[in-house]
Formats: structure tokens, C-alpha cells, sequence
């Protein structure tokens, strides 16, 4: 290995791998580090197609996809290690990272810049609570997906699913195709948080009933799961008397939400956006630690594999410029303010002295809104409105913002204007 | 034939255990459950008390005063985890530093030393979250926490190394008693002879001594306790332990720094018809935020990774009840243990086999009271890595990223005279899991070392019970 890197991608992968791509160039010292035996990443486990319309044009299914970008990281032989594991980043001058694994042990790679694209974890049943017993049959839909589709093994027969994002949806139908059956699907909001078109093709096909605005209130059985009951709350999130179901299943799974994955910041002190709970990043991607990069699922969890390649290759180009670019200052970071119609914005602050490619700006919306202008200000005045229809907190919306939009080096301000 | 059968293997069954394999005799322990360590000892604060709150005179007083200073000793000999954090009780107003002033003089009957009375800035300097309505703090230096699941298995590890025998799965459902010797039947109808027997059940040791005794001088009231954990990356936010003022229900809802720099907040104090029902409910755990915030502000509660409930052994006799039976010769009773039974242990194991059982033997030249350290790879320094790696190179493989958990401390895990072969066994020995992801990455990778370890097919990887696979069946045989 060499001595020094100048860009070190920490994940392989969709996002590890389109960010190396973009950042490779033969004057640069490049290395991919995955802790798992194969790239991939998530995309491994993700049988079902749907994957890769708009950056290859075509229908792919995840491990295709995932397949794709391998080929080509392949090919253009840029350096990586497998089976290896990050476990602690620090900087001085430059970054040091420990990583370990079978072949050298515990070792410390030094690096210029690093792009962390180490994906995301899915919220377990001790984050929201879920009282009563701790019986075996309770994971989250996606542990169940990686032993269904990677190792081939069904966790369960009779099913409930609480929360109706993607995975959870996925897993309903891809469940029921393995013979399971699943019961139905109980999801808090009164509305999914999954994209329309898999609630349509993954529980409507199937005849799965969701419950909209239900929880579960109680988990039965000492050992082994028995039964479990929802209940539907009011628009406070009370629970509602006498609308208690018990469902007789051995299996829960838990589609409640996904979490950036940046345990390797324990020790850096880096600023963090307690909404998106990862990294404050600018346009550029980069963090409040000069050189250090996020992109992907580590940075806010994405629905499309496409947008995670777009972010990753945009961080990617931004690392690269880093490192063959003189350097500008970097004293005016504006900030991205937002309403409350809006969730979060990424990235949350602009470089102004930076500005030489397009600012793209993704968001979520905090409920569900029919028509809406999403109208971007700056002194007071419209830089740009962007219109849209049907629009849910479950579908990431994107405003792209080129250098001669902005009128000053002010803050921007960004809010959504329902129409009736 | 053995000489003394221990049925119960949690805190109190092991160290007794560790006790008696001093000695030159036959002993035996018997679970019911499929892990040691799995009832009360699993679910419980972890706290070593200073002795401060049992009244004074009684025997759990007396036996958790001196239980608090063995636990020195068991840091040295089993290499146990120890934290010595101190404590903090905070009364609120007037009233309150009433009894905390009661408290105090109780204390010092009890032997309770160091300790001294703060006010609230000077107990906020090494505590800035303490909440901002505090008046008065006793504070209680000689607290500790300790990671009581550790303690059984160091304890009983270490007598089985001097050799006692464990059985798991084995639940006592009759005792005989004919000829001096007694015959206990478990639920297999497996029989097992013991010229004695000791009853460390826990809560069901009312049930126990119904098998052998009519007039029952202790019935079990069970009381479940219900808690929050927070993940360990708030390490720091609260070093002491919290307590509020006790009151009839026990010691309150308390802040308390664990020993892997988790915090726990809990627990509530409920009747309970059900002794085996370690179910959570909306109701405790709601209970749990309103009460907190009396001790500590700005409590991180989206931090929250888990919660449980543990049920306490308490019994009508309102102290521990340690016995001989009154109708049956060598026939002990350890029960009604409650809390501070973690605390007590040790010193509960001594006061039974020293001053109720008065064992009279010699101790026996093979005797070892220590055991190796258990390699827990991350707390290692660099050299030790290094000189590790060589020797094993899976201590290079990390399997549980949240916790740093590496392939060779599972399988160390599962190995070993006590080891185990379940998830929840691992999780228990090892931490792969315990983390703030609980899991949702490496138990795919933990059945799959479970399963080459011990030659399984992955179906047959049980949760934590016997017969509770995690897979149901595989999808696709290839022929
Ligand atoms: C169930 C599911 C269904 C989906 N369905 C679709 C769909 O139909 N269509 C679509 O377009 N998109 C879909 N997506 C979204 C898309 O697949 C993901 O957003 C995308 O693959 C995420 O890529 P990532 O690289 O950010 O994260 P990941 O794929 O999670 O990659 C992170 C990588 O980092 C590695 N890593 C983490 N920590 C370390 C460390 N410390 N050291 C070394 N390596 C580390 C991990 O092993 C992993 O390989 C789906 C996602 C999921 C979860
Ligand atoms: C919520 C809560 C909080 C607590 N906090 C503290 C604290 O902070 N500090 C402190 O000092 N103490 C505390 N305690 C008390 C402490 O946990 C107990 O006193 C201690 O664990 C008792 O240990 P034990 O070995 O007697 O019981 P257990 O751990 O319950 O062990 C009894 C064993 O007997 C087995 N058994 C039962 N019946 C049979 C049978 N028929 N056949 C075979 N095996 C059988 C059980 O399976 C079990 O493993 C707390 C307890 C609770 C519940």
C-alpha cells in the first residue's frame, strides 16, 4: 500500500463506487475500503428491479446495478480493499484512519481527503419503544431481506410489518412470494412512508391491508412470538380506545426508519445537523473538517439509487478538485434556511468563493401536499420557483440552482407554497 | 450422588457455587433456563449499593455493607468490570432533606463510609446535568456499578474450573426427601440424588420450598421493574449514580451509568401477578421520562436503544430469608433476594456457607480462585493487538462494528466452559449487538458463525430459549 493517499472512500457501495469513479484521475492516489467480503452494499440484497432509470437508462435490479459500477471500477483498476473494516478516522495535517483486517490486522492508512459513504442502519425496536415482550421472531425488514435474498433463508410464516417504508413494502410482497403471509402493514402517519408506486405494487397487488395511522401497542410471547396488537391513534398520536386488533403471527418486522451510519465522527469533532443526524455539509459535499467528504445514505437516506449516484459523483469531482486545485478561502458559508412544510435540506450551507458547478439542493416535505411551489429567495427576492403535484415526506424533492441564479452571497431562503 | 445441589444459576447460584468448589465435594447447579444468568441477574441496575438504604440491623444491611467492599476482591480474582462511580441521593425540597438527613444516620449505623452532604452547585460541579430543583445530595462515594450477568459467569466459570457441574434446561419440578437424601426430578424426569440442596431461585424460590415445606414462613410478591437504555455514545452526560429519596415502593426511578458507557433510566416498581412476565408497557415506560427529569435536564431520550424489565424477587419476610428449611436438614433457603441482591452476593454466598451451612472442611489444595482474563480485543493496547493478531488472526476480522467486536471474541465466546450458542448467549458474553444498530448488521454474520462453530444447519441457531431458531426455512435447496 502506498504511503499517503490523496482520496481514501470509506464504503463500497453505490455511493463509494460512483464517487470513485468520478474522482479518479491517474494523477491521484485512489482507495475503496469495504468491510464486507463484495461491493455492493445494500444494493446487494435489493433482488427486485427498479434500479438505475436514470443514470443507465434501464431497468436494473440492485445487484445489476451494483454490478455496473464494479465493472467499471474494475476496469479503470483503481485500488481497494475487501473484508476490511474502518474503525476510527482522525485528522491532524491529514486523516489517519485504522482499519483492520484478517491479512494485517489492526493498521493505519494516512490519506489527503476521505469520502465516508458507509450507508445507513434501520432503526430497531428499542428506538421507538414498542412495549411488551422480547420474544425471538422481531427484526427489521431489512436484517430479514439480507437472510432472504442473500443467504436464502425465510424468517418467519406468518407475518406483520410495522411501518410502511420501502423495505417494509418490499418485503411484504417479496415474503408473500416466498410462501409467507403476511398479515398487513401498520404505519403511524396517516399516510405511507414508502414510494407510491410500491405500495401500489407491493401491497394493493397482494390484497395486504395498511393500516394508516396504527401502531403497535403490544408484543406477545415469552419465548417465541405469539401475537401482536395495534391501535390507531388520532392526529396527536393518542391512542384511540377501542380499536385495538390482535394479529396471531410468529414474525414482526420493523420498517421504521433509516439513520445515517457516522460512528467513524465519534472522534472528530465535526458539526452535525440533528435533523438529518449526519454531517453539515456545503455544495461541495464537504464537511465542516476541510477534505472530509459525505455522500449516500451516510450523509440522508435516499430512495433512489440513481440520487445516491448523482450525490456520490458530485463528491467524487469535489474531492478531486480538492486535491489538483489550488485552493480558494472558504470564509462564506451561507446558510440554507428552510419553513416548516419543509423536513430538511442538504446541503445545509453554500461556499460562495467556491461556486463553479450547480447547486443541487434535496429535500423531504413534512406532510403530504397536493400542488405546491417550492420558491427559493434571496434578499427578499425569488431566485427560482420549481412547481410540483403530489408530493409525500417519502419522495425526496430536488431544486438545481446554477452559479448565475444567485443574486448575492446571502443566505438562501426556501419555502413551499400549497395550492389549492 | 452429589453433596450439595445449587438449583438457580443467577448472581446468588454462581457464587455460592464459587464458594463451595473451595472444598473437597461433590456440587452440582441446576437451570432451568438455557443460559446462566438469565432472570433476575439479567435485568436489574447493576448497582453495587454503598449499604446506605436497608434499615438498619437487618441482613440486608449488614450483607450488602460488606458484599460492596468483596466486590473488590472479585475485580482482583475474576477480572470483573467494575465502575466505581459514586452516588448522589437528591432530595428536592425541605421535606426531602428531612429523610435524606434520616437516610444519613441510617447510613452510618450501617457502616456506610466517606459520605457527606453537598448542595447543589457544588454537587453540579461534578455533575453539571444534575437537575436545577435540587437542594440537598448525600453523597455516597463508596457506590459501584458492575455488569451482575459478568459476575455469574465469571463466578461460575471459575467453580467450574474447580469443578462443580452445571446443567442448563434443567427445571426442578419435584423434591423426595427419603433416607437423608434427596431425589429432585426435572422437567425431562431427569433424577438427580444430593445429600443437600441449596435454593437460589430467585423468584420462584417460594415455589421451590412448597415442594419440601407446608407452613411458609416467605411467599414471593413479585415486583417488575421497567427501564430505558441509552446508547453509549452519551458516556459522560451522568458519571454518579442518581437516586431520588426511597419510599415504600424502593429506591425509585434512577439515573445509572453502566459499566460499557451505556446509561440506564429505571426502573418502575409494579405488583406483578406473573413472576416469569418481563413485558414492557406503555404505561412503565412513560412513568420512567416523567420521573427522570426530577434528577437529570436535558436527558438525551433519542439516544434511547432498548428497553426491558426485570421482576424482583421481594417477598413477604421483608429481608432476605437465608435458612436452613424448618422441616428438612440440609435443605437452604436463599431467598426472597431482592434487591440489593447484586450488591449482597458475594458477602450472601459467605454468610451461607460460613455461618449457616458452617462448613467445616479444609480447603482444598487444587483450589483456584482466580480465572484468565477474558480478552475483550478493543480495550487492548497496540503491542497487545499486534501480538494477538499474530497469534489469531480473526482478532483482525471486526463482526460488530457498533461495539468493535472481532470474529475470534465470538468465537471465544462460544467456546469455553461456559460458553453458549445463541444469539442472545453471544450478546451476552461478547456485546456483538448491544450497539446502537442492536444488531440489524452482524447477527446475519453471528448465526453464521454459530452455526460453522458448532456444525449446525443455520435453522438450528436458537434465539436465546431452546428452540427458538431465528430462520424458519430455507427457500432454495440446491441439489
Ligand atoms: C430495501 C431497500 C430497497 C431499495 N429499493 C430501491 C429501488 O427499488 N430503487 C432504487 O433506485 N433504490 C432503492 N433503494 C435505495 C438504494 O439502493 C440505496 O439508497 C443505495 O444503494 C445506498 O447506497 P450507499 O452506498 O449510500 O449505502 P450502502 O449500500 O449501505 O453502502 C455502504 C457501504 O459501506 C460499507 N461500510 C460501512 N461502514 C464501513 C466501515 N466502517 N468500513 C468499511 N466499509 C464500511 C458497507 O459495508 C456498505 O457496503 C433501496 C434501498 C433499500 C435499503
Ligand atoms: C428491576 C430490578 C432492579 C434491581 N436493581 C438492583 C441493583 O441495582 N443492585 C442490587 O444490588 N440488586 C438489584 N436488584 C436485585 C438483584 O437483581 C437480585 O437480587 C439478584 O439478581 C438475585 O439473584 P438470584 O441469583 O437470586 O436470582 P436470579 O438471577 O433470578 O436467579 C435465579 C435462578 O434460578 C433459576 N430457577 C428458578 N426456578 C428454577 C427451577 N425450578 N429449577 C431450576 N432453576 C430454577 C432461574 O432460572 C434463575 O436463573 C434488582 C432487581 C430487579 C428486578
Amino acid at each position: 500500500m502506498k504511503d499517503i493517499y490523496d482520496i481514501t472512500i470509506v464504503g463500497g457501495g453505490a455511493a463509494g463506487l460512483s464517487a470513485a469513479l468520478e474522482a479518479y484521475d491517474p494523477n491521484i492516489k485512489l482507495l475503496i475500503i469495504e468491510r464486507d467480503q463484495i461491493f455492493g452494499g445494500i444494493l446487494n440484497q435489493c433482488i427486485h428491479n427498479g434500479f438505475g432509470l436514470h443514470v443507465f437508462k434501464e431497468e436494473l435490479t440492485g445487484p445489476e446495478y451494483a454490478q455496473k459500477l464494479i465493472d467499471s471500477v474494475i476496469k479503470k483498476n483503481i485500488e481497494y480493499i475487501l473484508d476490511t473494516t474502518v474503525v476510527d478516522i482522525k485528522k491532524e495535517d491529514i486523516f489517519t484512519l485504522t482499519v483492520s483486517n484478517i491479512e494485517h490486522g489492526e493498521f493505519e492508512i494516512k490519506s489527503k481527503t476521505i469520502i465516508l459513504t458507509s450507508g445507513c442502519y434501520e432503526r430497531s425496536r428499542g428506538q421507538i419503544s414498542i412495549p411488551g415482550d422480547r420474544p425471538k421472531g422481531i427484526m427489521t425488514a431489512g436484517s430479514a431481506q439480507r437472510y432472504l435474498n442473500m443467504d436464502g433463508y425465510l424468517v418467519g410464516k406468518e407475518i406483520f410489518i410495522l411501518g410502511s417504508g420501502d423495505i417494509g413494502l418490499i418485503m411484504a410482497r417479496r415474503m408473500t412470494l416466498e410462501g409467507a403471509h403476511v398479515l398487513g402493514v401498520a404505519e403511524l402517519m396517516p399516510f405511507s412512508n414508502g414510494l407510491t408506486r410500491n405500495v401500489v405494487q407491493c401491497l394493493n397487488d397482494f390484497d395486504i391491508p395498511l393500516y394508516l395511522s396504527h401502531t403497535v401497542t403490544d408484543v406477545v410471547g415469552k419465548e417465541s412470538l405469539e401475537a401482536i396488537t395495534i391501535q390507531e391513534v388520532d392526529k396527536d398520536y393518542n391512542f384511540i380506545e377501542g380499536t385495538q386488533k390482535t394479529f396471531k403471527v410468529d414474525t414482526l418486522l420493523l420498517s421504521v426508519g433509516l439513520i445515517p451510519d457516522v460512528k467513524l465522527f465519534e472522534s472528530i469533532a465535526i458539526d452535525i445537523d440533528p435533523l438529518t443526524k449526519s454531517a453539515y455539509v456545503n455544495q461541495a459535499l464537504e464537511t465542516s473538517i476541510e477534505g472530509l467528504f459525505v455522500c449516500g445514505n451516510a450523509l440522508h437516506v435516499h430512495d433512489l439509487v440513481d440520487d445516491v449516484t448523482i450525490e456520490s459523483q458530485k463528491a467524487g469531482r469535489s474531492a478531486k478538485k480538492y486535491i489538483l486545485d489550488a485552493k480558494k478561502d472558504k470564509a462564506c458559508k451561507k446558510v440554507v434556511d428552510f419553513d416548516q412544510l419543509i423536513r430538511y435540506i442538504v446541503p445545509q450551507s453554500i461556499d460562495f468563493n467556491n461556486l463553479s458547478q450547480d447547486v443541487d439542493l434535496s429535500f423531504r416535505t413534512s406532510k403530504k401536499i397536493e400542488k405546491a411551489t417550492f420558491v427559493v429567495e434571496q434578499n427578499g427576492k425569488i431566485i427560482k420557483e420549481v412547481k410540483a403535484k403530489y408530493i409525500v415526506p417519502a419522495e425526496m424533492q430536488k431544486i438545481k440552482l446554477s452559479p448565475s441564479d444567485f443574486i448575492s452571497k446571502d443566505d438562501l431562503y426556501i419555502h413551499v407554497k400549497e395550492m389549492s | 450422588m452429589y453433596d450439595y445441589t445449587i438449583i438457580g444459576a443467577g448472581i446468588i447460584g454462581s457464587l455460592i457455587a464459587r464458594e463451595l468448589s473451595k472444598y473437597d465435594l461433590n456440587v452440582l447447579v441446576l437451570e432451568k433456563e438455557n443460559d446462566v444468568a438469565n432472570v433476575q441477574t439479567r435485568a436489574n441496575s447493576a448497582i453495587v449499593h454503598s449499604g446506605h438504604d436497608p434499615q438498619y440491623g437487618t441482613l440486608k444491611a449488614k450483607l450488602s455493607v460488606l458484599g460492596n467492599k468483596l466486590y473488590d476482591d472479585l475485580e482482583k480474582d475474576l477480572h470483573i468490570s467494575l465502575l466505581k462511580t459514586g452516588a448522589y441521593v437528591c432530595a428536592h425540597d425541605k421535606d426531602e432533606e428531612d429523610i435524606l438527613n434520616d437516610l444519613y444516620e441510617n447510613a452510618k449505623l450501617n457502616k456506610v463510609n466517606d459520605m457527606e452532604f453537598l448542595n447543589l452547585s457544588q454537587a453540579q460541579l461534578s455533575e453539571p446535568n444534575l437537575s436545577d430543583d435540587i437542594t440537598k445530595v448525600l453523597s455516597l462515594p463508596t457506590t459501584k456499578v458492575c455488569f451482575p450477568w459478568e459476575v455469574a459467569f465469571f463466578a461460575l466459570e471459575n467453580a467450574i474450573n474447580n469443578g462443580v457441574e452445571l446443567i442448563r434446561n434443567s427445571e426442578i419440578i419435584s423434591i423426595d426427601h427419603k433416607n437423608d437424601i434427596y431425589i429432585l426430578k426435572d422437567q425431562n424426569d431427569q433424577i438427580y440424588e444430593s445429600k443437600a440442596i441449596i435454593n437460589a431461585a430467585g423468584v420462584y424460590s417460594d415455589d421451590i420450598k412448597d415442594m419440601i415445606e407446608d407452613d411458609a414462613p416467605f411467599k414471593i410478591t413479585p415486583r417488575k421493574g421497567e427501564y430505558f437504555v441509552l446508547d453509549k455514545s452519551v458516556r459522560g452526560f451522568i458519571n454518579h449514580v442518581l437516586y431520588p429519596l426511597p419510599s415504600k415502593k424502593g429506591k425509585g426511578v434512577l439515573v445509572t451509568p453502566q459499566v460499557h458507557g451505556n446509561i440506564l433510566l429505571g426502573p418502575t416498581s409494579e405488583l406483578v401477578d406473573d413472576k416469569g412476565s418481563i413485558s414492557t408497557s406503555k404505561t412503565g415506560l412513560t412513568y420512567i421520562k416523567q420521573h427522570v427529569t426530577a434528577l437529570a435536564k436535558n436527558i438525551p431520550f433519542e439516544l434511547i436503544i432498548r428497553s426491558f424489565a426485570g421482576v424482583r424477587a421481594t417477598s413477604t419476610y421483608k429481608d432476605f430469608y437465608i435458612k436452613e428449611s424448618t422441616s428438612h436438614k440440609g435443605f437452604y433457603h436463599v431467598a426472597g433476594i431482592d434487591s440489593p441482591g447484586i450488591t449482597a452476593a458475594p458477602a450472601i454466598a459467605k454468610y451461607l456457607v460460613d455461618e449457616i451451612i458452617k462448613i467445616k472442611l479444609p480447603i482444598k489444595d487444587s483450589f483456584t480462585p482466580t480465572i484468565a482474563k477474558k480478552i475483550v480485543f478493543n480495550h487492548l493496547t497496540k503491542e497487545e493487538k499486534i501480538k494477538k493478531q499474530k497469534e489469531n488472526p480473526l482478532y483482525g476480522r471486526i463482526i460488530c462494528k457498533c461495539e468493535h467486536i472481532t470474529e475470534q471474541e465470538i468465537i471465544d465466546a462460544i467456546h469455553g466452559p461456559l460458553g453458549s450458542d445463541t444469539i442472545k448467549g453471544i450478546k451476552k458474553r461478547a456485546r456483538a449487538g448491544s450497539g446502537i444498530c442492536q444488531g440489524g448488521y452482524c447477527e446475519s454474520l453471528i448465526v453464521k458463525i454459530i452455526a460453522r462453530e458448532t456444525n449446525k444447519d443455520l435453522t438450528q441457531v436458537d434465539y436465546d430459549q431452546k428452540n427458538t431458531p431465528i430462520l424458519y426455512k430455507e427457500t432454495k435447496v440446491s441439489s
